[in-house]
């Protein structure tokens, strides 16, 4: 602590101070005006006097004892002008939310043992400095927001729920933190405390995050406390998957991105591993903020967990490790239930499907069955295609819907028109992978509209042709035309030319592909931190338990039949998921995040319309003494008044 | 008010009547009074016989001894004689101070001791230590010597700058004969008392010493930073008065008179301490009686 001194007096001022201590030393050892007093003899007097110097020491002390008190209330008054202080971390404010950031990122050791470790002891260091009377809360986030403590004034509560706070593999989103910030800042639904005041914001981050457009800070008052280097070097793996072999399917190949997103080229070496295992080896350069991609070969495996670790030199190690996991691949079963279409039922039965899918063939009559009914809602089958025929209820399966809508709500029809012209497609969705549908002629068409939250993958003149629709784990795709009909007569109608376009097949294998239970084109299995994985049942009866690369074994409940949700993707690493005690599956969670991977951190961040520039250091405020001293001066004085009373007290 | 009522009010006056000064020992006197000498002399109470030498009253020749003896004798009576009392009394200015002053309170336990033994046929006679020496002090006898007694005690002042010791040694030289003397002082003498009360002892006086303090001096009431003049010698003591000064002059004060009382009491001189807010005839009636400097 240094102390500090602001001097507030002009030179004859302190002159005059100065000649305060010199007069009451002057004035106390200047003869007394004492009262004189006849008295009939000063024998006895003289006789008490020089009893009572028996303790000379303690005697000249006691009387001059008054003297040293007055020196010392002026000395103290002299000291308050000259207002002593000192910097000193700045109290958070009256109100205050720590917003601490727990992603990915945050688990870069630039700074400390980890940006994380970092961000709780900026926290607690601004926990320290709140005084009484001021009220804080702790979220946590990373691409979710926790609440670790609510309004509280007490410190030891904020101190356990920052200290508490865990590093995440998920990645940043600060928008929802924003907003359970702003939803207890704001007077209107707050319950807790009354925040009429602003509340300050603490956000300690190192702003690996998107701007949270469109968000407004009301009584927030945000300070960004940035964590971590702006000048760090890293190179991550930001993508790695394990797809059949171009020209040998019966082949896998790993395929590893890795990215430098420093300012310096890279080096280092990428080792693959097998179970733990060394298969591969590859050394790579990497300049400043460029990519390199490595391919290792598989040979014939059928399964197995792939770990690939990048060696570099970086503070950043959570991207340097990625995983697949390659399961045993299983046929996707897909029932087609049509009253007769060749060209479809040609396009299913392919090499190329069949090597992943197993085709059931039913008619629309067998819908109104019990025992097919059965089937179908027990998730017999991964892929459902209606042609020209609806079922009663919904399967617990991907659909297609050939012509006709499903029948749930959400889904419509618009009229029938002629000729519709293919104005886009969404190439980027799988099914419309390598598809190009330039030369494809409908004849008439019902443009459909898919239900809030769908997608519109092929959309002509007169509306959508073909899109695509969440349901409850599962998808339904709805093609809004036939692709042709017997028609009694006439024979077989059509009413387009897709069939015999080289697209059809090779949607068709999309379709499969993709709505077939999971991509079976390559048979790596990965996703990324935070993502909810959908596994299917084993069977009917059994449950499933997930264990995590910590160890930890996570019981799943069966969200919808045949299928069970998981959530807890947190830890980066192989899952593996447990039938009783059999492993019948397992899955990777990877980083994969350029944006997590990126952790310079960001010297300002953009909240809404406002921009906040980083604050390095704390807050700091002078805090003076000057009351302080004053106060003891009054305190000295009133010692005095009761040492004088005291001493002449009858 | 007049002199004799500001010194001994009529009803004290009536009550001292009936006391007498006790002596603890039989003097010789000048005069013959009412009390009993061991000198044999004229009086009607037979106490021996003697032979007759030429000369001797013939009056007193006792013939019935003669007859039988064929010798002259005389006889001898008992002498009644009259005690010498004398109030010393002490009239520096350390005596003006209290309310009544100390002064005051001595010439008014003078007059009174001094009525008793005026009443009793005692030969008074009152002094003040710092007695001019050539001059004397009257001596007074008998009931009508109270009001010359009262005017003398009246006119004194106490002005007298001179010591104990040099004021008794005076007395001493000026008064060689036996009796009681009752010395009124406060004894607040620097050059100390105990010379002043070997003089009186080596004339084998029946001493009293009377020490007279006022409350002020016993309780001070004083405050603050003070410049003590002593009223005699102008002698300077600065004091800050405290609480723990004022416990300390008090224990001094206590020393002091246990001093003088333990001094007396071994030499046999009867000690009393008396204050000057306590009523004259109290102490004469009740404190000096019980003491046994009066009786009645």
């Amino acid at each position: 602590m240094n102390l500090e001194l602001a001097n507030t007096l002009a030179w004859w001022q302190w002159l005059i101070l100065g000649l305060v201590p010199p007069a009451i030393i002057a004035l106390y050892f200047l003869k007394l005006k004492r009262r004189p007093v006849e008295v009939p003899s000063t024998y006895l007097w003289h006789r008490s006097i020089e009893d009572l110097h028996v303790n000379t020491i303690w005697q000249r002390l006691r009387n001059n004892l008054l003297l040293y008190l007055q020196l010392a209330v002026v000395g103290l008054g002299m000291l308050a002008v000259l207002q002593p202080g000192w910097r000193t971390h700045a109290s958070p404010g009256k109100h205050v939310i720590f917003l601490i950031d727990r992603s990915a990122s945050m688990q870069a050791g630039d700074v400390g043992s980890s940006r994380l470790d970092e961000a709780k002891r900026q926290a607690l260091a601004e926990v320290d400095q709140m005084t009484s009377g001021e009220v804080g809360m702790v979220i946590a986030f990373s691409d979710t927001a926790e609440v670790r403590q609510s309004f509280t004034d007490s410190r030891a509560d904020l101190r356990r729920a920052i200290e508490g706070i865990g590093p995440s593999g998920r990645p940043t989103s600060v928008l929802e933190a924003l907003r359970v910030a702003s939803g207890l800042a704001n007077p209107s639904t707050s319950g807790d405390v009354d925040l009429s005041q602003p509340a300050a914001l603490y956000l300690f981050s190192d702003g690996g995050f998107d701007p949270p457009r469109g968000f407004a800070l009301g009584n927030l008052e945000p300070v960004y406390r940035p964590v971590g280097r702006v000048d760090v070097q890293n190179v991550g793996i930001v993508a790695m998957n394990v797809r059949r072999h171009e020209t040998r399917p019966e082949e896998l190949q790993a395929f590893v991105r890795l990215q430098n997103f420093g300012s310096q080229q890279a080096q280092g070496s990428l080792t693959l591993e097998l179970y733990g295992r060394t298969v591969d080896y590859s050394r790579f350069a990497v300049g400043p903020g460029e990519s390199h991609a490595v391919v290792f070969n598989l040979g014939s495996l059928t399964s197995g967990v792939l770990h690939a670790r990048a060696a570099t030199e970086d503070v950043f190690p959570l991207d340097d490790e990625a995983w697949v996991a390659i399961n045993r691949p299983r046929h996707a079963r897909v029932l087609l239930v049509t009253p007769g279409n060749p060209d479809l039922q040609r396009s299913l039965s392919t090499t190329a499907v069949q090597e992943i899918a197993e085709l059931t063939l039913a008619e629309p009559g067998a819908l109104e069955t019990e025992d097919f009914g059965q089937k179908l809602a027990a998730g017999q089958f991964d892929l459902v295609i209606f042609d020209r025929c609806q079922p009663k209820q919904m399967p617990l399966a991907n659909t297609m819907f050939i012509g006709r809508i499903p029948p749930i709500g959400g889904w419509a029809q618009k009229d029938r028109q002629t000729l519709p012209q293919i104005l886009d497609i969404d190439s980027s969705h799988p099914l419309m992978e390598w598809l190009d549908l330039g030369d494809v002629d409908v004849v008439e068409a019902t443009p459909i509209v898919p239900p809030p939250g769908g997608r519109v993958l092929v959309d002509s003149n007169i509306g959508p042709l073909l899109a695509i629709s969440p349901r409850e784990g599962f998808e339904d795709l709805v093609l809004a035309f036939v692709l042709s009909d017997q028609v009694p007569e006439k024979g077989r109608v059509y009413s387009t030319n897709w069939v015999v376009r080289r697209s059809f097949p090779l949607f068709v294998f999309n379709l499969v592909s993709y709505m077939g239970g999971r991509r079976l084109a390559g048979a790596g299995e990965s996703y990324l931190a935070g993502q909810t994985v959908i596994l299917d049942s084993p069977g009917p009866g059994k449950t499933l338990t997930v264990e995590t690369p910590s160890g930890r074994r996570i019981p799943l409940a069966e969200s919808a039949r045949g299928k069970f949700t998981f959530q807890s993707t947190d830890e980066l690493g192989v899952y593996s998921v447990l039938a009783g005690e059999e492993v019948v599956h397992r899955f990777a969670v990877n980083l994969f995040n350029p944006a997590e991977s990126d952790v310079r951190v960001k010297p300002g961040i953009e909240i809404g319309q406002t921009t906040v520039a980083g604050q390095i250091s704390p807050r700091t405020t002078r805090r003076g003494i000057w009351k302080l001293l004053l106060s003891g001066g009054l305190a000295i004085l009133l010692v005095e008044w009761y040492i004088y009373n005291r001493r002449v007290a009858m | 008010m007049s002199t004799a009522s500001r010194l001994l009010s009529p009803e004290l006056l009536a009550q001292l009547e009936r006391l007498e000064l006790v002596s603890r020992k039989v003097f010789r006197g000048r005069v013959k009074g009412e009390r009993r000498s061991r000198r044999k002399g004229q009086s009607v109470e037979f106490a021996d016989f003697r032979s007759y030498v030429p000369g001797d009253d013939l009056r007193f020749i006792d013939w019935n001894t003669y007859a039988r003896l064929e010798r002259l004798f005389l006889k001898l009576f008992l002498e009644e004689e009259d005690l010498h009392f004398y109030a010393l009394v002490d009239a520096s200015p350390s005596m003006d101070f209290g309310q009544p002053s100390k002064f005051h309170f001595a010439r008014q336990l003078a007059a009174a001791l001094g009525f008793i033994g005026l009443v009793r046929g005692d030969r008074v006679k009152v002094e003040t230590l710092g007695q001019p020496p050539g001059r004397l002090a009257p001596v007074f006898r008998g009931r009508r010597s109270l009001w010359r007694m009262l005017d003398y005690l009246e006119g004194l002042r106490p002005e007298e700058l001179v010591s104990l010791v040099e004021g008794t040694k005076r007395f001493c030289i000026r008064n060689s004969g036996k009796g009681i003397v009752v010395l009124l002082s406060d004894l607040m003498d620097k050059a100390g008392y105990e010379g002043a009360l070997r003089y009186l002892l080596a004339q084998d006086f029946d001493i009293y010493v009377v020490q007279i303090l006022s409350a002020e001096e016993v309780d001070p009431d004083l405050q603050g930073d003070l410049r003590l003049i002593d009223c005699e010698d102008h002698d300077v003591a600065e004091i800050t008065m405290t609480a723990a000064l004022r416990r300390r002059y008090q224990q001094t004060l206590s020393a002091f008179v246990g001093r003088a009382r333990e001094f007396c009491t071994r030499r046999g001189i009867a000690y009393f301490l008396v204050r000057n807010d306590v009523p004259v005839e109290q102490i004469i009636r009740g404190y000096l009686r019980e003491r046994g400097l009066v009786r009645g």
